[in-house]
C-alpha cells in the first residue's frame, strides 16, 4: 500500500505540471482543436456528397448515420489517444537534457506519462462530453430512437485506455528515433500519415480490399483507433469484443517490451556519446 | 530589382545549407508526398463505389485537387519562414535583427528561408495534373496559359496573405503559430468542389477566408470555361485585397512589436 | 560639439499579465487575467556628442535595453522622441538603419548555418556596399578583429568570443556613424574582452564613430567611456563624466594595513569604535593584511589611520583610489542622491 502511495507521490507533481502547462497553452489547444474538428467536418461533407451521389442507403455496409458516428468518434479517439511524448523525448535527446532525466530517481517514461495525463485532463474534460453528446443527439434525431448503449460505451472506455497506452509506448519508441534523425519534422509527418491511415482514421478498414483489411486488423495500428470506434458503434459481437481487447492487450505488452529494449540500447549509446 | 538579386542570394545560400542536411530534406519531401498519397487513396476508394461526386467525375476531382496544390506548394516553397515568425522568432525576441536591417522586414523574413520540402507537394501536383488533363476535354484558347499563370500567382497570394496576417498576430500575442495551423487545416476545404458544402461553409470559404479561390473556382473555370469573370477575376480581387490587408496588419504589428527580454 | 544622439523624455510602457503561483493561479488566469502596466522607461532625456563613447549602465531590468531598442528603431516609444543624426528611427526605418550598427551580445544576428564569409556577402548585398569598399572594409575588419582564423567556419561552430567578434564586424561592415553595443563583452574571457575593447577604441578613434555601450562589466566603462549615463527603474539617475562621478560621489576609500603580528587583527573593531554600520564600512582580512573599505562621509581617513596605528603594530599601509564599482553599487542601491 505504501508503495502505491509512494509511486503516486513521486509522479503526481508531473501531472500537476502538465495541468499548468495545458492552461498556459490553452489558446494553442483550442486552435488545434478547432483545426482538427474542421477536418472532421470536411470529411462529413465529403461523405454526405458521396451518399447523395450513390443514390443508395448504404456505402459498403455503412449508412450515413454510421459514417457520421464513425467520423466523430474516431476523431475523438484519435485525439484522446494522441501522445506527443515522442516529441519531448526527441527534443531532449537533441539538446542533451535527457542526461538529467537519467540521473533522477524516477522512471523516465512514467514522468512523461503523468505529465501528459495531467496535460490531457483539461482538454479531455472539455471535448469528451460535447462530442459524445453531439453524436448521440444526431443519432437520436436521424433514427428517432436513442441508440446509446451503456455496455458498449463502457467497453469503449476500456478499449480507449488500452489504445492510449499502446500509443504512448509506440511514441516513446518513435521518440528514440531522434538518436538517428536530428530533425523529426519529416519523419513525424510520415509517421502520422501512415498511422492515421493504418489505424482506420482516414477510412474504416472494412472499406479496404479484404486481404489488406484482414492484415491491418491484426496490426497494432487498428488497436489505436479502429477497434475502440467499432466497439462504440456496436459493430462487434461480445466474443469479437473479447478477442479485440485481447489483441489490444497483446500489442500493449509488445510495445512496452520494445520501448524497454530500445531504451536500454539508447542508454548505452548515450554513454558512448558521453551524454 | 535589388530585391530579386537579394532573393537569389538567399536561395543560393539556402541550397548550400541544404547539402548539409540532405536526409532531413528528403524525409520532409517524402512525408508531404505521403500525406498527399493517402488523401488520393481515400478519393480512389470513394470513386470505386460511385460514378461521380455531385456531378464531378473522378478525373475532374483529381484535377481540382491537383490545382489546389499549385498555390499551396508555391506558398510552402517560398514563405515557409512565416511559420517561424508565429512559433519562435517573435517569442524569442529574434525579430530585432530584421528591424536593424535596411530592407523590408516582411521580405527579409520570407526570403531567408526556402522550403524545399514543398517539392513533395509539387510532385504530387504535377502527377495529378498530368494524369487528369489528358482525360478531360478542357477548353483551350490562346489566353488559357496566361490565365493559368495569373490564377496561380493570385491564388498563392491568397495563401501567403492569410499566413502573413496570422503570423503578424504574434506581434501582439507573442506567439501565433497555432492560429496559422488552424488556418492551414481550413484550407483543406478547397480540395473539393464547393457545391458539396452547406450554405454557411460556402459563404465562409468564398467571401471570408477565400480558400475556394485558391483551387475550386479557378479550376472549375479551366474545366468548364464558364464564369471567367467570377472564377479568375475573383481570385485576382481576393488575392489583391487580402495582400493589401496583410501588408496593413504587418505594418501595424511592427509598431506594436514588444521585443522580448529586458 | 554637435549632438549625434538626442533622446527627449523617452517613455515605454508594457502591459504585463500577472499570474499567481500554483494551479489555482493558473486557473484564475484562464478566466480573469490580471493585467498591469509596467513603465520600463519612464522619461529619460540625454544626448551624445559626435564621436563620443557613452557607457549606458544600470542594474538588470533598469530599462537599458529598452532604451537601446527605441534608439535603434526596434521599439516604438510610448511617448517622447529620439533623433539620431537628425533622423527619427521610427519614421524612415530603412534609411535610418543604414547609418547605424547594432550588436546584441546575448544573441547573434548572423545566420546560424552559413559560413561567416557567406554571412558577410549577404550583408554586403543587404546594405548595398560597393565591391571595392567591401574589400577594403573586410581587410580592415580582419585586421582589427582577427577574423581570419574562422572566417570559413559556419557560425554555429564558433566559440562565444569568435562569434562576438564576428557580430561586431557584421555591425561595422557598412561603416555606420553610430554603433550600439548591448553587452558586447558578456560571458567572454579576459583576452577576448581586451581584444574587443581595442577594436571599439580603434573604430572610434579612426572613424569618429559614436558608440553607445551597455555593460555589466565596469572595466569596460573605465577603459572605454568618457561619460556614463546610469538608469534605474526606468529613470536616469546619473549623467556625466567618470571623473565627475568620482569627484562628486567618490567618498569610498580603501586602506590596506599590513600587520606585524597577524593575530592582532582581532584587536581592531572599527564598527564599535566609530559606531558604524555595515553600509559604512567593510573589513576583510587576507593573512597579514587588513583591507578596510569605508565611506568618508561616516568616518575620515585620518580617524581610521590613527585608530589602527594606535591599536596594532603596522608594517606597511597603502591607500587605494576610489573604485568606481563601489560608487555604482551605492548608486544602484540609491544611497547617493543625484
Amino acid at each position: 500500500m505504501s508503495r502505491v502511495r509512494r509511486f503516486f507521490r513521486t509522479y503526481i507533481p508531473f501531472s500537476r505540471a502538465g495541468i499548468q502547462e495545458a492552461v498556459v497553452y490553452r489558446a494553442n489547444f483550442i486552435c488545434f482543436l478547432i483545426g482538427e474538428i474542421m477536418s472532421a467536418f470536411i470529411m462529413y461533407f465529403v461523405w454526405k456528397a458521396v451518399f447523395l451521389s450513390s443514390g443508395s442507403e448504404t456505402f459498403m455496409g455503412f449508412t450515413m448515420e454510421d459514417m457520421v458516428v464513425y467520423l466523430f468518434i474516431s476523431f475523438l479517439t484519435g485525439y484522446l489517444t494522441y501522445s506527443d511524448g515522442a516529441f519531448a523525448v526527441g527534443e531532449e535527446i537533441v539538446d542533451g537534457s535527457i542526461a538529467a532525466r537519467m540521473i533522477r530517481p524516477c522512471s523516465f517514461e512514467m514522468c512523461f506519462l503523468f505529465q501528459e495525463l495531467g496535460n490531457r485532463l483539461i482538454s479531455v474534460s472539455m471535448i469528451f462530453v460535447p462530442i459524445v453528446a453531439g453524436v448521440e443527439i444526431y443519432r437520436y434525431i436521424t433514427c428517432g430512437e436513442l441508440r446509446f448503449n451503456i455496455v458498449y460505451f463502457l467497453l469503449y472506455i476500456v478499449s480507449l485506455l488500452i489504445a492510449y497506452m499502446i500509443s504512448f509506448y509506440f511514441n516513446v519508441c518513435y521518440g528514440f528515433m531522434a538518436f538517428f534523425f536530428k530533425n523529426l519534422w519529416g519523419t513525424t509527418l510520415i509517421k502520422e500519415t501512415l498511422v492515421g491511415f493504418l489505424s482506420g482514421a482516414v477510412v474504416p478498414l472494412v472499406f479496404l480490399p479484404s486481404g489488406l483489411a484482414a492484415v491491418l486488423n491484426f496490426l497494432p495500428f487498428a488497436s489505436l483507433s479502429y477497434t475502440p470506434v467499432m466497439i462504440y458503434m456496436g459493430m462487434y459481437t461480445y466474443p469479437q469484443i473479447a478477442m479485440r481487447l485481447g489483441l489490444q492487450l497483446f500489442w500493449m505488452v509488445v510495445m512496452f517490451g520494445v520501448s524497454k529494449l530500445i531504451w536500454r540500447s539508447a542508454v548505452k549509446r548515450l554513454a558512448v556519446q558521453g551524454g | 530589382m535589388r530585391y530579386f538579386r537579394l532573393h537569389r542570394i538567399f536561395i543560393a545560400q539556402y541550397l548550400k545549407k541544404l547539402m548539409e542536411y540532405k536526409a532531413d530534406f528528403l524525409l520532409g519531401a517524402v512525408g508531404l508526398l505521403f500525406a498527399q498519397a493517402i488523401q488520393l487513396i481515400f478519393i480512389g476508394i470513394i470513386f470505386s463505389q460511385i460514378p461521380d461526386l455531385r456531378g464531378w467525375t473522378y478525373e475532374q476531382i483529381l484535377f481540382i485537387y491537383g490545382f489546389s496544390l499549385i498555390s499551396k506548394s508555391l506558398d510552402h516553397l517560398f514563405t515557409d519562414n512565416l511559420w517561424m515568425v508565429g512559433y519562435r522568432i517573435i517569442r524569442k525576441g529574434d525579430f530585432d535583427k530584421y528591424l536593424t536591417r535596411p530592407i523590408n522586414t516582411l521580405f527579409h523574413v520570407i526570403a531567408e528561408n526556402f522550403c524545399v520540402d514543398a517539392f513533395g507537394e509539387m510532385l504530387t501536383c504535377v502527377l495529378l495534373l498530368c494524369v487528369s488533363i489528358p482525360k478531360l476535354n478542357m477548353p483551350f484558347h490562346w489566353y488559357t496559359i496566361p490565365l493559368w499563370i495569373v490564377a496561380a500567382i493570385f491564388a498563392t497570394l491568397i495563401y501567403t496573405s492569410l499566413k502573413i496576417i496570422t503570423a503578424a498576430i504574434a506581434f501582439w500575442t507573442k506567439s501565433s503559430g497555432h492560429i496559422t495551423h488552424m488556418l492551414y487545416m481550413a484550407n483543406d476545404f478547397s480540395k473539393y468542389p464547393v457545391s458539396i458544402y452547406n450554405r454557411f461553409v460556402q459563404i465562409v470559404i468564398t467571401y471570408i477566408l477565400p480558400f475556394a479561390f485558391t483551387a475550386y473556382f479557378p479550376a472549375s473555370y479551366f474545366l468548364t470555361g464558364k464564369d471567367p469573370l467570377f472564377c479568375i477575376g475573383g481570385t485576382v480581387v481576393a488575392g489583391s485585397l487580402l495582400f493589401a490587408l496583410a501588408l496593413f496588419v504587418w505594418n501595424r504589428g511592427l509598431k506594436a512589436y514588444e521585443s522580448a527580454g529586458s | 560639439m554637435e549632438n549625434m544622439i538626442y533622446a527627449d523624455d523617452l517613455r515605454k510602457e508594457f502591459k504585463k499579465i500577472i499570474k499567481e503561483p500554483g494551479i489555482k493561479g493558473s486557473v484564475k488566469a484562464l478566466f480573469k487575467p490580471h493585467k498591469e502596466i509596467v513603465k520600463a522607461v519612464d522619461g529619460i532625456t540625454f544626448s551624445v556628442p559626435k564621436g563620443e563613447i557613452l557607457g549606458f549602465i544600470g542594474p538588470n531590468g533598469a530599462g537599458k535595453s529598452t532604451v537601446i531598442k527605441m534608439l535603434t528603431g526596434i521599439l516604438t516609444p510610448t511617448s517622447g522622441t529620439c533623433r539620431i543624426n537628425g533622423k527619427i528611427p521610427q519614421e524612415d526605418r530603412k534609411n535610418y538603419v543604414r547609418e547605424i550598427g547594432v550588436v546584441f551580445g546575448q544573441r547573434t544576428q548572423l545566420w546560424w548555418d552559413l559560413a561567416l564569409r557567406e554571412t558577410y556577402a549577404v550583408l554586403k548585398e543587404i546594405y548595398q556596399v560597393p565591391d571595392d569598399k567591401y574589400k577594403k572594409r573586410m581587410d580592415f575588419l580582419n585586421e582589427v578583429l582577427e577574423l581570419d582564423s574562422f572566417i570559413t567556419s559556419p557560425v554555429r561552430t564558433l566559440s562565444l568570443g569568435q562569434r562576438m567578434r564576428a557580430d561586431i564586424a557584421a555591425s561595422l561592415l557598412h561603416s555606420p556613424k553610430v554603433l550600439f553595443l548591448d553587452e558586447p563583452t558578456i560571458g567572454l574571457d579576459v583576452v577576448v574582452k581586451e581584444n574587443i575593447r581595442n577594436a571599439i577604441r580603434r573604430i572610434n578613434a579612426e572613424e569618429g564613430t559614436t558608440v553607445i555601450l551597455t555593460t555589466h562589466d565596469l572595466s569596460d566603462i573605465e577603459l572605454l567611456c568618457e561619460r556614463i549615463v546610469m538608469v534605474d527603474k526606468g529613470k536616469k539617475v546619473f549623467d556625466g563624466a567618470i571623473s565627475e562621478l568620482k569627484r562628486d560621489y567618490g567618498d569610498v576609500r580603501t586602506l590596506n594595513f599590513e600587520l606585524v603580528n597577524s593575530p592582532d587583527f582581532k584587536l581592531l573593531d572599527y564598527k564599535r569604535r566609530f559606531n558604524l554600520t555595515d553600509d559604512d564600512i567593510s573589513v576583510e582580512r587576507d593573512k597579514g593584511t587588513v583591507k578596510v573599505r569605508f565611506d568618508t562621509a561616516a568616518v575620515s581617513v585620518e580617524e581610521i589611520i590613527s585608530y589602527t596605528l594606535s591599536t596594532v603594530h603596522v608594517k606597511d599601509l597603502n591607500i587605494k583610489d576610489v573604485e568606481i564599482e563601489e560608487i555604482i553599487k551605492k548608486l544602484y542601491r540609491r544611497e547617493v542622491r543625484v
